[in-house]
């Protein structure tokens, strides 16, 4: 799953700040202070932190959901048509049913009818929805939202995936079954960006990793190179990077 | 064009398939409905009765329903993060907001116009006879219920959800009477006062120039010309509300 080192960027992300005013005061909070992080075509990358270390809101930037207040994020790919996105804790509109979902981000891509039945058709199968495919969203555990969550990423066969804590909340089977889904992927040749506090996962399923804190980059390279002596877990490096 | 029919029809299907507007709905037929006890009492007026009674609870339901949908369309999207998904894709936000009002433009046009022909069937079969004008004023209920979307949509785009309700509310009653405020003043003298009430006229959209209640009960009925023209006001300040409410939701962050 390595990828080459002169691969393209697949994101480039340098010096990027974000700053908001919040409560009555309009009191000035720093949630990205610069912000370098770059995403060759072909990874599977994990952006690793504590909670409120501004992985989600990189994320949002990248995809166009907030402003920067400084510095840039560039996508090696053109526009938000080649961009797939499950966002944390996803809610979908539960009156549709999965396949209806479906094809109604397809038809947000500008898809023929005929694409996005397929495709629908296709990817309910490839996330193992294809028995509840006609029942409504509300219907659906935890697991199948995840699930039809990432279904909805790949309707339009993107080149790079973004997923916000995909695994987050699902028992042992779905954690399963949500990581075969990112394999897949990257075997795909897709570039793969995700958050995740599970660090196991993201040992087995990331070619690259970034660890995060308040705000900035503070670590990145290879997983064997967060792990250089046998036995040694991502987790004791993580705790090591994080505290130091 | 695509992305604001798929929102649309999104929409149509969020609305359409919500238990609490068929119980809305169902409430405002039973009103209806009701209006033949009020005309039983009356005296020779039985029809007249109906019809006016009828077109209020058209009126009144119509509003209710178009504000409260209205103003909660956004915020829901906002609140259970519906727009991550939306906006991650390429729609724009013009995009979603015409999407919205086209979607729910579906949807009271079932309502309304629904509501509408029930009265209208209903007259006739209770009275033997009815005019077209009952039609014609429901279709312009109709153009004021979506003046009053369009107007709560803009204000959603920055108000909570209540707020955009009431202020909703508010430009429909004011709607109904900026006509009069402007007559009333031209008995006084006050320049100040007249040119307030100029302003008011301006900015509130004169929704009892196109209501043909009157003329549906068998008064004097206004020229087809006059009726058009105040007609393309209205659609010309919904166009205007909904290009405001884009240009302040393509500030928002999620």
């Amino acid at each position: 799953m390595e990828s080459s080192g002169s691969a393209a960027a697949a994101v480039s992300v340098e010096g990027l700040k974000k700053t908001v005013a919040v409560g009555f005061r309009r009191r000035k909070v720093e949630i990205l202070r610069g912000v370098d992080l770059l995403v060759r075509e072909g990874d599977v990358f994990g952006l690793l932190g504590p909670n409120g270390a501004g992985k989600t809101t990189t994320l949002k930037i990248a995809l166009g959901l907030m402003r920067p207040s400084a510095g840039s994020v560039e996508l090696g790919v053109r526009g938000r048509q080649a961009v797939g996105y499950l966002p944390e804790n996803a809610y979908f509109y539960d009156y549709l049913s999965g396949r209806e979902l479906l094809i109604f981000c397809g038809r947000l891509f500008g898809l023929s009818r005929a694409e996005r039945t397929e495709r629908a058709a296709r990817l309910l199968v490839e996330v193992g929805l294809e028995k509840a495919a006609d029942t409504q969203l509300r219907k659906y555990s935890k697991g199948m939202l995840q699930r039809i969550g990432i279904a909805q990423a790949l309707i339009n066969d993107p080149r790079l995936v973004f997923l916000d804590e995909p695994m987050t909340g699902l028992d042992p089977i779905g954690r399963v079954e949500v990581k075969r889904i990112i394999q897949r992927l990257g075997e795909q040749g897709k570039t793969v960006l995700f958050n995740s506090h599970i660090l196991a996962d993201v040992a087995e399923l990331c070619s690259r990793i970034a660890i995060m804190r308040a705000g900035q980059v503070i670590w990145t390279g290879t997983v064997d190179e967060a792990r250089p002596t046998h036995g040694a877990t991502l987790e004791d490096f993580f705790m090591e990077v994080v505290t130091a | 064009m695509t992305r604001v029919i798929a929102v649309a029809l999104n929409t149509f299907k969020e609305t359409i398939r919500d238990r609490v507007l068929l119980v809305v709905v169902l409430f405002a037929l039973a009103m209806i409905i009701a209006s033949l006890w009020l005309a039983s009492i009356s005296l020779g007026q039985q029809g007249r009765l109906m019809i006016d009674f009828g077109l209020v609870a058209v009126t009144a339901f119509g509003v209710l329903v178009a504000v409260f949908v209205a103003a909660s369309l956004l915020h829901k999207e906002i609140e259970k993060r519906t727009v991550f998904i939306l906006f991650s894709k390429p729609v724009g936000r013009a995009e979603f907001i015409w999407g919205k009002f086209a979607g729910l433009c579906a949807t009271m046009l079932i309502v309304v116009m629904g509501m509408g022909i029930f009265l209208f069937l209903l007259t006739w079969l209770v009275t033997g006879m009815v005019s077209g004008w009952l039609l014609a004023a429901s279709a312009l209920i109709y153009l004021q219920v979506l003046v009053v979307m369009a107007v709560t949509i803009f204000f959603s785009t920055f108000a909570s959800a209540i707020l955009a309700s009431v202020l909703g509310i508010c430009v429909f009653a004011a709607g109904q009477l900026s006509h009069n405020v402007l007559s009333l003043t031209r008995l006084g003298h006050s320049v100040v006062l007249k040119g307030l009430s100029w302003v008011v006229f301006v900015i509130v959209p004169n929704l009892s120039a196109v209501d043909l209640k009157a003329a549906a009960v068998g008064e004097a009925a206004p020229r087809w010309s006059q009726v058009a023209s105040w007609g393309g006001y209205l659609v010309a300040y919904m166009v205007i509300a909904l290009v405001l409410a884009s240009l302040v939701f393509r500030r928002r962050e999620f």
